[in-house]
């Protein structure tokens, strides 16, 4: 008998075995013992009732948007044909994709910034941060913490115009016109002129590193102490600790957040768009969404090619999907959240 | 019990709500006299008037609700809207004298949004049946809109309203795809060449060649090339910085068109396909490497940032530049106010029409954008949406718009009308409009204006050379365009 544990094979109760014959302890009746086929029934139609909130909201808002992305993407719709909007036109605009100039540059580019800010900000700053802080008198690491939240408590389009007025070129950015000559830029021109990529990483970064933070920390908080201790009463240095302790220890987090970043990153494009447009010249900094966005929305003179945007989404979305499976695959997440063994104790 | 009452209370508040809201939206028609009042707020130069508009319907007739939607600049654009709105007692007047038992009132959406997203919500409501009856939009639009069939084709009703024949003849071609007009022009703007007579004094000009420059600009003696020694002189000088000789403006738009117009290009056949001449082009990019190369604009210069761009020219920083006749209304209201405003304008900038490109043309040039109404083909009222777009193309509203807001006339008879020919700005910058242009109602310019700026903002990166930058561009009309675009 098992008392503990997820719904599985039939088994619904969480307290009690269901299958015994013994009185109500509530009413005093005798419950009828039910079928083996309708325990299961119920236990499904109980498992999907728990489900069926989060899975109504991807269906919503994932399966059935994609399912018209799709769709769109094998048509012309744009502007110029609103009247004839499901005019079929096979695989044309994968074809106008994959023969794009830019193409790969946008690529490259996507998978640059996506992987550098990943690396550098949302899991390595946020673990560093994560680390002092919870390293400090608690009140002080609780300060320090607040202070890395505030880039993500304000607005996107306040924070980047914050940045815009730093990192413009001399006279009007802030940096370039005190440090014209700082860091071998020349001319004043450091950041949005000279470097753009180096601003569009630390803009994001900076925001990026604050949701790893709060999770690395809750999980670093929530370490035995007794291993702490018993480490370094063994004479274990800080290092080690970190190294063979507590990351370790935090390893469903990193992982979590490696996944959940990892997409996010791929998808984000509005603080690019504000910052640099994907410039400055051609297509400097632009990464997937901003074209897939560009395409369907941005046009200037007026012509939303809203199918060809959608051919653009949905590549970036089965990206997305091969890239979701191979770190669920990759970092073998069914064992992660195995069920907790317990009663083998 | 008392509990339990309360526990009622605001459902009952919710129904008592609902059944309010639900009686408002089935209203509207009743065959009472109704007086409806709108109010209008007309911005003056110190004070905003507040205009009321009285609809009197009577007994069995029917009120008209019609949905005007304007992107507009706040507060000197206001009147692209409420100009609709004042025009509703002259069309209940018509509809009254003609004996026609409607009456019409006119709710506007006015804001500044984006011009992409402006765009997007207008085919979005179409799609949706919540399109609003009329909407202003520049008259490129008319290119797609009109392709597509979400916009009314109003040829054959234009006749219909005599207020029409008074438009400036020129202005309905903006309006024309395939020979048909989908739209009657709002407004009209030139884009000039500014200059700054204090810096080209301090560089050493005479009075009396600061004075004339406006007329050597028309003339064609002061050319392109002129221009850009002048520009380079000033930043050898140190009158202006380095990349502060000569800036276009900051981001895709018109103005990159004259460049290739003045280059000798041309955009559209005979047919109405659409045309990239690379040798224009390449001249085009040219121009811009050149000045880079010069030192007259920064290679940073097309980063989309108005905010700096701004502040860099009303403030004096820049010696020429090029941008639209409204944005001097803006720069005097927003920009200047605290020096003199207009008055500070007019001491220290000067303006011309954009020079003859010696290499090309050899014609002075410009190119107005007039913004158009037009009017949604999902409405059913197209003729009352006329009329009142009919009676908000008059001389005096025209004119209290156009002086407002930097822009220019429409019609023919604010050319005598005396606050028009008045208005300092209006009456100088009025010669420009000889040499106008205008941008092609295609349903492909969009893409074609894109693939063509981002060779310009290559070159200006310096990532391209002008040759490399022409077969880029060619490369992107092929995939783009196909055959929709004729590359010579």
């Amino acid at each position: 008998m098992r008392t503990f544990g997820l719904l599985e094979k039939g088994d619904i109760s969480l307290t009690k075995p269901l299958d015994s014959d013994v009185p109500d302890v509530a009413t005093g009746f005798r419950r009828p013992q039910r079928s083996a086929l309708g325990r299961r029934f119920r236990a499904t139609v109980t498992a999907y009732g728990f489900l069926g909130p989060a899975m109504a909201l991807v269906l919503v808002f994932f399966i059935v948007p994609g399912i018209l992305l799709l769709i769109l993407s094998f048509t012309e719709l744009s502007s110029a044909n609103f009247n004839d909007p499901w005019s079929y036109i096979g695989f044309d605009n994968f074809s106008r994709l994959f023969t794009d100039r830019f193409f790969p540059k946008i690529l490259r580019n996507t998978f640059f910034y996506v992987f550098t800010t990943l690396i550098l900000f949302n899991l390595g700053l946020a673990l560093l941060l994560a680390l002092v802080t919870t390293n400090m008198p608690r009140r002080a690491g609780f300060f320090f913490r607040l202070v890395w939240l505030l880039p993500r408590l304000t607005p996107s389009v306040v924070y980047i115009l914050m940045w815009r007025r730093i990192g413009q070129a001399d006279p009007f950015g802030i940096y370039n016109q005190l440090f014209p000559e700082f860091l071998g830029a020349s001319g004043g021109n450091l950041f949005l002129g000279g470097s753009p990529w180096t601003f569009v990483i630390l803009t994001n970064g900076f925001i990026g590193a604050s949701f790893g933070m709060i999770i690395f920390t809750s999980a670093l908080e929530s370490i035995p102490k007794d291993l702490l201790t018993a480490a370094k009463v063994d004479g274990a240095s800080l290092w080690r600790i970190i190294r063979d302790i507590k990351i370790p220890l935090i390893k469903w987090p990193l992982l979590f957040i490696s996944t959940y970043q990892t997409l996010s990153l791929l998808t984000s494009f509005e603080y690019i768009l504000l910052l640099t447009d994907g410039g400055p010249g051609l297509f400097t900094t632009e990464v997937w969404a901003l074209t897939a966005y560009k395409r369907a929305f941005a046009s200037y003179a007026g012509n939303s090619q809203w199918a060809f945007g959608a051919t653009w989404a949905i590549v970036l979305v089965t990206v997305a999907l091969i890239l979701a499976v191979g770190y669920v695959k990759m970092f073998k997440f069914n064992e992660l959240i195995e069920e907790p063994r317990i009663e083998n104790l | 019990m008392r509990r339990r009452e309360r526990r009622f209370l605001p459902l009952t508040v919710l129904g008592v709500v609902f059944a309010l809201v639900a009686a408002a939206c089935s209203g509207g028609d009743a065959g009472d006299t109704t007086v409806e009042t709108v109010i209008v707020e007309v911005p003056g130069e110190t004070v905003t008037s507040i205009v009321e508009v009285e609809v009197e319907v009577p007994a069995e007739g029917e009120l008209v609700t019609l949905v005007a939607r304007c992107r507009a600049k706040p507060p000197i654009e206001d009147g692209r809207c409420n100009n609709l709105l004042r025009g509703v007692v002259d069309a209940n007047a018509a509809l009254s004298a003609a004996g026609d038992s409607r009456r019409v009132e006119v709710k506007i959406i006015q804001d500044n949004p984006d011009a992409g997203d402006y765009v997007t919500e207008f085919e979005l409501a179409s799609a949706a049946g919540e399109a609003p009856d009329i909407i202003a939009a520049g008259h490129v639009n008319i290119g797609t809109w009109g392709a597509s069939g979400i916009i009314a084709d109003l040829t054959d009703m234009l006749g219909d309203f005599p207020e029409f024949d008074d438009v400036i003849d020129s202005l309905w071609s903006s309006t024309e795809l395939n020979g048909r007009r989908y739209g009657v022009p709002q407004d009209a703007e030139a884009r000039p060449l500014y200059f700054r007579k204090d810096l080209l004094a301090e560089l050493g000009w005479a009075q009396e060649d600061i004075d004339s420059l406006p007329a050597r600009l028309a003339s064609g003696e002061f050319t392109w090339e002129d221009m850009f020694d002048t520009a380079e002189e000033a930043v050898n000088a140190g009158v202006v910085d380095p990349g502060f000789g000569w800036w276009p403006r900051p981001k895709n738009g018109p103005d990159f068109l004259y460049f290739y117009y003045a280059a000798g290009g041309e955009i559209l056949d005979d047919s109405g396909a659409l045309i990239y001449d690379q040798a224009a082009a390449q001249k085009v990019y040219e121009i811009v490497g050149d000045a880079v190369d010069r030192d007259i604009m920064v290679d940073t210069r097309l980063d989309g940032d108005w905010g700096s761009w701004h502040n860099g020219v009303a403030l004096g920083s820049v010696l020429f530049w090029y941008a639209g006749s409204w944005q001097w209304a803006e720069w005097a209201e927003l920009f200047v106010s605290d020096l003199g405003g207009e008055e500070y304008l007019f001491e220290n900038v000067g303006f011309g029409p954009i020079p003859a490109l010696a290499g090309g043309t050899n014609t002075p040039i410009t190119l107005t954008q007039p913004f158009s109404y037009m009017v949604s083909s999902a409405t059913e009222n197209v003729d009352l949406a006329l009329l009142v777009i009919s009676k908000a193309t008059t001389t005096e509203l025209n004119t209290e718009y156009a002086v407002t807001s930097g822009k220019l006339a429409i019609l023919d008879s604010q050319a005598d009308y005396e606050p028009y020919t008045s208005a300092r700005f209006q009456s100088e910058m009025a010669p420009i409009l000889e040499f106008t242009t205008f941008q092609p109602n295609s349903p492909f310019f969009s893409s074609w204006s894109e693939a063509y700026y981002l060779g310009i903002e290559a070159v200006v990166s310096g990532e391209l050379t002008p040759e490399e930058a022409v077969e880029v561009v060619v490369d992107i009309l092929d995939n783009e365009l196909g055959d929709d675009v004729i590359v010579r």
